[in-house]
């Protein structure tokens, strides 16, 4: 029976493709995109490493697993993931918990809400150029107040301490989404059957959010897996790992190909973490969201003593995200932090004369790339949500790969793929402005799907019971209900376009330079003020632009459009 | 405009299942619609009544058979070209449009001048009792409008056919009878031919002009709610419109017209109307609730039993009896509080021969 089924599947999607022609055309261009901008650049990446001299060979990858310093460099990264998993998750769920169980006040949240968002929409380096200024050598926090002269900031705790900061955000979104989607009913039914308050939590609460605390864990361990940046600056020599070493390899040693064989040994662990995201995905997660909520539950799961050591937590650690960010900004009006602390602008100036053209390199790619991102997202995600046709599943594994693989992947196999004919694109912006299309684009495509699973079929049936075509009901009721996913890509695309490095660093040139380069080159020249001041410039930047898209967002008259907070968690 | 009729001739349709395989979901129907009529499918949950209503709708396609309305075939028909009304379980209404624009789409979509739509839609809102609702939005009105709204907006374009989908499922048990009588209201001033799904026999029986009882993809019985009610073909009409008490007694044919039913020694004599059942070896005697005569004496009446159980329930009582080994369900309407039974209570039971109903033994269908 299912193979007959399977068949008549197959023979219906043909047909789908052979009576739609809009479908075929719209199919085929995405395919050519993917095969162009996603297949091409990794397949040219997997021959570079496992060819050699028109033969298949492994001696490659074995000799960059064999050498002591990639083998250390690997043990490295998954330690630092690994751990980075364990604390952003139980951040993001203390965080999360807080947030959802404890009736805080307004003011309390929004602060809570604005440290956890910051992070999200910085450049990469600014935690570590904070953690310098407070603890390194004439740190704030270790010279100033402490008095230590020898406090060393470079090396795993650092990294640690700051890439946790930076990706628990990640952790909180996801969490929270999940621990509010628990009716409370549930639990005071446990709490009612004679639990006590920490056995509820145990035994149904946890539970609950297992799924939820898997899916955060394996997005952090990617993300640290994935990032070059924080280790770059607080990893110091003694702790080098994966992403970086890849770099420097190519940056330093020129030695393209010793890069894409370090960066393909991340490639393993990250599939890994892909092919283990999807799975758990795939499977219901237990909560589900009726859309009929509970009453608010009375008796709160947590003990007044437990709440007030909970908010008390967060409100601190909150505070101490946010004094981060005030450093950074004191760092960038001063002449020399830690030296000399008048007030000066030079740093600003630097940045508006000699950075002039970063900025505005960096706006233009980042305006069309969102334009493009946002239109690539929806128009894949209605394909793939939507639409019946053959390949329809590989398109989507497909379409998420270059998002799920770390950056600097993505990057040395775009260097490698458009460094030589037949496509020589390297240094122009089409290229980064492709690395960033096809990256972060793909959120646009999970926020479509997602919306369109909600819309309800009966709602275009009843479009059509009123006399409305198949074009009418896209226009009108479809695409005004996916408008939101469409938004949410934009402000996606144009976040990670501002503050992106991992992949881009390979793919700037003289003529396209992004700020976010800058700032690695100002750090490097230990030009700190100005590399604060790059970035207060880019938050600042994404603050306006995000809340601009958010405004618009919320014009947009549809009570189930999801908020862009939401979307930036996956 | 005049009302037009509905046919559906032999229509088929199944679906694979994960587990059950195939199955078969309206297996060979056919019925007729009059013109102007209000016709009800009543069945269980999964009985095709849904998928026979979503086949006339356009929205499935049927694997054998036809679909005529005023004798045009529209099975090929896209659903967009049906002139259909439709009114959906959950209302399907667009959550990005207003009232306004809800109730307009379908008079857009056919281009009607700004003036012509907007007093359409004026009326209809105007009799479905929400004017002044136009510039809200679905999720800021009450279940109980939004259904308004989805029928105001099906009836504004002038449809031939209106369907209806279990419309009043989601609403509380007290809106539910309300919209319904407003429902049929509306339905008798427009005089659209109508479809109407629900699982609900009282809903059917309250609304409907014809009631077509559906099981397992094929229709049982059709006829007024009082056909169905007085003479049930079948063991599952019998049951699901109204209930039954089954009587254990056994049944005897003494003559071609006349049955002899033996029950607690007492003999009933109940003339046979139905001529197939004449001919039918094995013949079992049901009586409903309602018609199960109780007196104070047990002594009086036809045999004895106890109460077991009783409910009050305002306007009448429900008692559960036992006769021997044999559970009886009756109903009583009483004027004045007195005439209780309690449990515990030896009573006497009577049956008027009218009242028992006969059916083929076993016929589940």
């Amino acid at each position: 029976m299912p193979e007959v089924n399977i068949k008549a599947r197959r023979e219906m999607e043909l047909n789908n493709l052979r009576k739609d022609p809009a479908l075929l055309v719209s199919v085929t261009a995405i395919w050519v995109l993917l095969a162009l901008f996603i297949l091409f650049p990794l397949i040219r990446m997997l021959s570079i490493v496992f060819v050699q001299e028109g033969r298949i060979t492994l001696s490659e990858i074995s000799a960059a697993l064999l050498g002591r310093n990639q083998l250390k460099a690997l043990v490295n990264s998954l330690t630092l993931a690994f751990l980075v998993g364990v604390f952003g998750t139980l951040l993001g769920f203390i965080f999360a918990f807080t947030a959802v169980r404890s009736n805080l006040p307004r003011f309390w949240v929004r602060l809570l809400d604005a440290s956890i968002i910051l992070p999200l929409i910085s450049p990469p380096f600014t935690t570590a150029i904070a953690m310098i200024f407070s603890f390194g050598r004439r740190g704030l926090i270790t010279y100033e107040l402490l008095g230590l002269k020898n406090f060393n900031v470079y090396g795993m705790h650092s990294t640690l301490f700051a890439e946790t900061i930076t990706f628990f955000p990640i952790a909180y979104l996801t969490l929270k989404a999940i621990l509010a989607g628990i009716d409370p009913n549930v639990e005071d039914m446990a709490f009612s059957l004679g639990s006590s308050r920490r056995r509820v939590f145990r035994t149904v609460t946890l539970p609950l959010s297992l799924p939820g605390l898997a899916n955060a864990f394996l997005l952090l361990f990617a993300a640290s897996l994935a990032d070059f940046a924080t280790p770059l600056i607080l990893a110091g020599n003694r702790f080098p790992v994966l992403p970086t070493e890849a770099y420097l390899q190519i940056t330093g040693l020129y030695d393209l190909k010793g890069g894409a064989v370090l960066s393909f040994v991340l490639l393993i662990p990250a599939v890994a973490v892909f092919l283990l995201q999807r799975y758990l995905v795939g499977r219901k997660y237990f909560v589900t969201i009726t859309g009929k909520a509970g009453a608010e539950s009375s008796i709160k799961s947590v003990s007044n003593l437990f709440r007030t050591v909970l908010v008390v937590f967060c409100i601190l650690f909150s505070l101490l995200i946010l004094y981060f960010y005030v450093l950074l900004f004191y760092a960038s009006v001063v002449q020399a932090f830690g030296a000399n602390h008048t007030f000066t602008l030079k740093h600003y100036r630097v940045v508006f004369t000699e950075g002039l053209k970063s900025i505005k390199d960096t706006l233009i790619i980042a305006g069309i790339g969102m334009l493009a991102g946002g239109l690539y997202g929806v128009v894949v995600g209605y394909l793939v949500g939507k639409k019946r046709f053959p390949t329809r599943n590989a398109m989507e594994i497909v379409s998420l790969l270059n998002y799920s693989l770390p950056g600097t992947i993505v990057g040395i196999a775009y260097l490698i793929a458009f460094n030589d004919p037949p496509i020589m694109i390297t240094g122009t912006a089409l290229v980064i402005i492709a690395c960033y299309v096809m990256r972060y684009g793909a959120t646009g495509i999970r926020t479509t799907v997602a919306i369109l699973q909600q819309i309800d079929p009966s709602i275009e049936e009843a479009s059509a019971s009123l006399g409305a075509g198949s074009i009418t009901t896209f226009r009108r009721i479809t695409i005004p209900l996916i408008l939101p996913a469409l938004f949410s890509g934009l402000g996606v695309v144009f976040i990670r376009s501002m503050t992106a490095i991992s992949a881009t660093i390979f793919l700037v040139s003289i003529r396209w330079i992004l700020i976010t380069v800058r700032i690695l080159e100002k750090m490097t020249e230990l030009e700190l003020g100005v590399a604060s001041a790059f970035s207060i410039l880019v938050v600042a930047i994404v603050v306006i632009v995000t809340t601009g898209i958010s405004r618009a967002l919320s014009l947009l008259r549809n009570p189930g459009a999801p908020r862009l907070a939401s979307v930036l968690g996956g | 405009m005049t009302a037009v009729d509905i046919q559906l001739l032999g229509i088929k349709k199944s679906f694979h299942h994960r587990v059950k395989g195939i199955v078969r979901a309206v297996d060979d129907v056919s019925l007729t619609v009059e013109p102007g009529e209000l016709f009800t499918l009543l069945g269980p949950s999964g009985c095709g009544k849904t998928t026979a209503l979503r086949i006339i709708a356009g929205f499935e396609n049927p694997d054998e058979g036809k679909i005529l309305i005023a004798g045009r075939d529209m099975t090929s028909l896209m659903a967009n070209s049906r002139n259909i009304g439709f009114v959906f379980q959950n209302y399907a209404l667009f959550p990005h449009l207003t009232i306004h624009e809800n109730v307009s789409y379908g008079l857009k979509v056919k281009r009607f001048s700004k003036a012509e739509i907007d007093k359409a839609v004026t009326e209809v809102l105007e009799m479905v009792g929400l004017r002044g609702y136009e510039h809200q939005f679905p999720h800021q009105i009450s279940g109980g409008e939004q259904q308004r709204v989805a029928l105001a907006r099906a009836v504004v374009i002038q449809p031939n056919v209106l369907l209806f989908d279990e419309p009043l499922s989601n609403l509380d048990a007290k809106l539910r009878i309300y919209t319904r009588g407003e429902i049929r209201r509306l339905q008798q001033r427009l005089k659209i031919t109508s479809i109407y799904v629900t699982h609900d026999q009282e809903e059917a029986m309250a609304i409907s002009d014809r009631v077509v009882v559906m099981n397992q993809g094929k229709i049982v019985q059709a006829g007024s709610a009082e056909d169905l009610y007085f003479t049930p073909k079948t063991e599952f009409v019998a049951g699901f419109i109204g209930r039954m008490n089954a009587l254990p007694g056994s049944v005897q044919i003494i003559q071609d017209n006349t049955v002899r039913v033996e029950l607690f020694n007492h003999t009933y004599r109940i003339p046979l109307l139905d001529p197939e059942l004449a001919r039918a070896e094995n013949l079992k005697a049901f009586i409903r609730p309602e018609f199960v005569n109780l007196h104070p004496g047990p002594t009086e009446g036809d045999f004895q039993g106890i109460v077991a159980e009783r409910s009050f329930l305002g306007e009448k009582t429900e008692y559960l009896l036992l006769a021997g080994e044999t559970r009886l369900t009756a109903v009583a309407y009483h004027a004045s509080s007195g005439e209780a039974y309690l449990p515990g209570q030896k009573i006497g039971i009577s049956l008027q021969e009218e009242n028992i109903i006969l059916l083929r033994n076993g016929g589940n269908k």
